[in-house]
């Protein structure tokens, strides 16, 4: 395209432009647009607007064309054969909020299970909604271990950013004070149900460990502030992948993106494609950033003095690997060499389940979204509970139902169906997290001889779980089953299905933050160290993963990142 | 207990024992009330047997009333593959045949316990063998009812927005399986 001068210019530019409006995208909208920034928020994908977008909120289970809402196999094989490996995610209710596998092509050298959702809020929809703190047994890890390379802050940095958000988003979880899990700010916790309660008092008893209810992003107990931006409790339904028409679980579309509308300061462009930023080799630092108009096809400009680029990790680094100058011949801030390196998730898919003797008279009213949460036990720096066999930790997460009426019964008929008119036995399940370590081999490269139907560069995936991920697979299996047997359960079988990177839905840690230049990506604010006015602030920036669900860690990094953003902006130092 | 179903049947073998014949049989078979996309109207009209049979109307409605027969019907042309569908309606047909074989009447025409009896033997051939026809029957049978109207809000409790989470309720309060 011509260079633009003069109002043209003006025209597009801003303050600050965010790439991205997912969880972390929605962050810097609403912080520098709450700050007083003009923003421009590019979006890749269409427009979800809060609940208007939502056209399955309400749909009742009769209301769906197939058998459990699931879509037939032969759409799966053609359009998503990799976002339905999840096996739960994708039905007939949350389809519209996954991309289809056969538009958006990657390469597994190694398997790879990549989930997203590209439109305006992107997985912040879809999410888990779990929300745990790292703590400084994170922070300091790979610097004790001489893992990868240091984290450049420590729990003190980051605490009152995790204060700041969990007021913002809700967080409804139960303090339990335990250095590993640092406790927040939380609204009243959900209850366990009678069997998750008698777990506890097991696992406690005879284990010395903790379980707890999983602290879960739904508003128990609104705050004013909440209640003004249109949302409301969580009213037990369980449905929250298709948008919540009650605003009660945080994502972008209910919460920040409506906070930073409100301040006039917000401009969203969906179906904007951002392919590299504009770096200006005179000054240094980057200008703009190139989109192209999924519409029209065009490519075309924005420009602004501050970048916050908040893609999701693989995104973000697909971005930077394929913005290059003269500068950057091998991709934005590389001088490392660790962009696209240290790919970590959480692996998981391991674990035990058994049967529930008893409790027949016992039922529960609500689908509870969330489970319980078994904090890390491994390797908390006392003798007793070191490993020999791995490094690092793991939580688990589950919880105890009766089984309902799809549940397998014999034989045909009225006392079959008034069998399976009444809930069936108790059942119990729990599955670790794993922490992943970073290794520079588990790594994403640009692929150019592969391209998309834009004509873009696509994405190489290279990174399986190792040694130490394969020895704490077995002691989360083992343990599983010993807590289950020890609370009386039956039947109790352990699995482990094996855990290819992504499926845990955590991808993070290539473009990582550090504290030398020449061994990371980004500085202790997010900043790429090269390029000062450009922030990266999600999943890539982080430099080790802990065991615990990281949405509120990129959050916090986000309005922290922020903050030092608009305070370098007036100081002239961006 | 005598239901709908058994009455229904009853009569229509009493039609079988006056020797009427067979064309005026069919005739006198009731409308299906809905058009068969994948199935034969014969095969459909046994569907509506078999899905009954399966999960029959007692004190709450039974699969035809919730309409699962033609929710079976629809899915094996929109949602099953062919080589579920076929398998199916090689089923559907192998049922009357079968009937025939050991009872020289048409599955249509056999009483309940004869019919019934004919089911639980798929049933075991089905709980060892993956694929087999009436295990895909069953399974449909048992997931339309159940996510139907009638089934989810009458067989099991439907509570679209609980409003409320309890974790330890008696269930003589809920009295039935939860819906969802």
């Amino acid at each position: 395209m011509a260079n633009l001068t003069g109002k043209a210019k003006a025209e597009r530019t801003y303050d600050a432009i965010v790439i991205g409006s997912g969880i972390t995208g929605g962050w810097a909208a609403k912080e520098l647009t709450e700050k007083g920034l003009k923003v421009l928020v590019l979006e890749r994908g269409p427009m979800v607007k809060h609940i208007e977008d939502y056209p399955t909120a309400q749909t009742a289970p009769w209301e769906v064309k197939y058998p459990r809402a699931k879509l037939p196999d032969a759409e799966l094989k053609a359009h998503y054969p990799v976002q339905n490996r999840t096996g739960y995610a994708l039905t007939e209710y949350t389809q519209h909020f996954f991309v289809k596998d056969d538009e958006n092509p990657y390469t597994e050298d190694k398997p790879f299970d990549w989930i997203r959702g590209y439109h305006v809020g992107g997985r912040s929809l879809l999410w888990a909604r779990q929300s745990y703190r790292h703590s400084d047994l994170d922070f300091e890890a790979n610097a004790r271990q001489g893992v990868g390379v240091d984290w450049p802050i420590r729990y003190a940095d980051i605490a009152p950013w995790y204060d700041y958000v969990e007021r913002f988003i809700g967080v409804s979880g139960q303090a339990e004070g335990l250095p590993q899990l640092p406790d927040g700010v939380f609204q009243p916790p959900m209850e366990m149900n009678c069997v998750e309660k008698a777990f506890k008092a097991s696992t406690e008893g005879k284990f010395g460990r903790r379980v707890t209810i999983g602290r879960a992003a739904h508003l128990t107990a609104p705050t004013e502030e909440q209640l003004a931006l249109g949302r409301g409790k969580c009213q037990y339904r369980n449905m929250c992948m298709r948008g919540c028409p009650f605003g009660a679980y945080f994502s972008s579309n209910s919460a920040t993106l409506v906070a930073a509308e409100r301040t006039g300061n917000l401009k969203i462009r969906p179906n904007s494609i951002a392919t590299s930023l504009i770096f200006d080799e005179k000054t240094q630092k980057a200008t703009g950033v190139k989109i192209l108009d999924e519409a029209t096809r065009q490519e075309e400009a924005f420009y602004a003095g501050v970048i916050f680029v908040c893609a999701s990790a693989l995104n973000s680094t697909w971005l930077l690997m394929n913005s290059t100058s003269r500068r950057f011949p091998n991709g934005f801030g590389n001088r490392s060499d660790q962009l696209g390196r240290n790919v970590m998730d959480h692996h998981l898919n391991v674990g035990a389940q058994g049967l529930v003797p008893g409790y027949l008279d016992e039922y529960y009213s609500g689908r509870r979204p969330n489970g319980i949460y078994v904090p890390r036990f491994r390797n908390l720096g006392d003798e007793k509970s070191a490993r020999k066999d791995f490094i690092r930790g793991y939580g688990y997460q589950g919880g105890a139902a009766r089984l309902g009426w799809d549940r397998d019964q014999p034989g045909i008929g009225a006392e079959r169906k008034a069998a399976l008119s009444q809930p069936g036995p108790w059942a119990f399940r729990i599955g670790g997290f794993g922490e992943v370590l970073p290794n520079p081999e588990n790594r994403v490269t640009l692929n150019k001889a592969r391209t998309d139907k834009y004509g873009l560069p696509t994405l190489t995936m290279d990174a399986v779980i190792r040694e130490n991920e394969l020895a704490m697979r077995k002691d989360m299996q083992a343990q599983a089953i010993e807590m289950a047997e020890a609370a009386g359960f039956t039947n109790v079988t352990g699995f482990d299905t094996g855990s290819p990177l992504g499926l845990g839905i955590h991808e993070m840690g290539t473009a990582r933050m550090g504290r030398d230049p020449k061994t990371s990506v980004l500085n202790a604010h997010n900043q790429v160290w090269e390029c000062r006015n450009v922030y990266v602030t999600d999943g890539a920036a982080m430099t080790s993963s802990s065991c615990v669900n990281p949405s509120l860690t990129y959050m916090a990094l986000t309005a922290r990142a922020c903050a030092h953003a608009v305070e370098a902006k007036k100081r002239g130092e961006i | 207990m005598q239901t709908r179903r058994d009455t229904l049947l009853t009569f229509g073998a009493l039609w079988t024992a006056l020797a009427i014949p067979a064309a005026a049989a069919a005739q006198a078979t009731p409308a299906l009330g809905w058009s068969p996309k994948a199935l034969s109207a014969d095969q459909a009209r046994r569907l509506e047997v078999v899905a009954e049979l399966i999960m029959p109307a007692s004190d709450t409605p039974g699969a035809r009333e919730a309409g699962v027969p033609a929710f079976i019907d629809r899915n094996l042309a929109e949602w099953s593959g062919a080589a579920q569908r076929d398998a199916v309606k090689a089923g559907l047909d192998r049922i009357d045949a079968d009937a025939r074989a050991a009872h020289g009447q048409p599955f249509l025409a056999l009483a309940p316990a004869q019919q019934a009896a004919l089911l639980a033997r798929y049933d075991g051939e089905a709980r060892a063998q993956r694929g087999h026809f009436f295990g895909v029957l069953k399974d449909l049978t048992t997931v339309g009812y159940f996510t139907s109207e009638a089934g989810a809000t009458k067989a099991a409790r439907y509570d679209p927005v609980p409003g409320d989470y309890k974790g330890c309720v008696p269930l003589k309060e809920i009295g039935r399986v939860w819906a969802l």
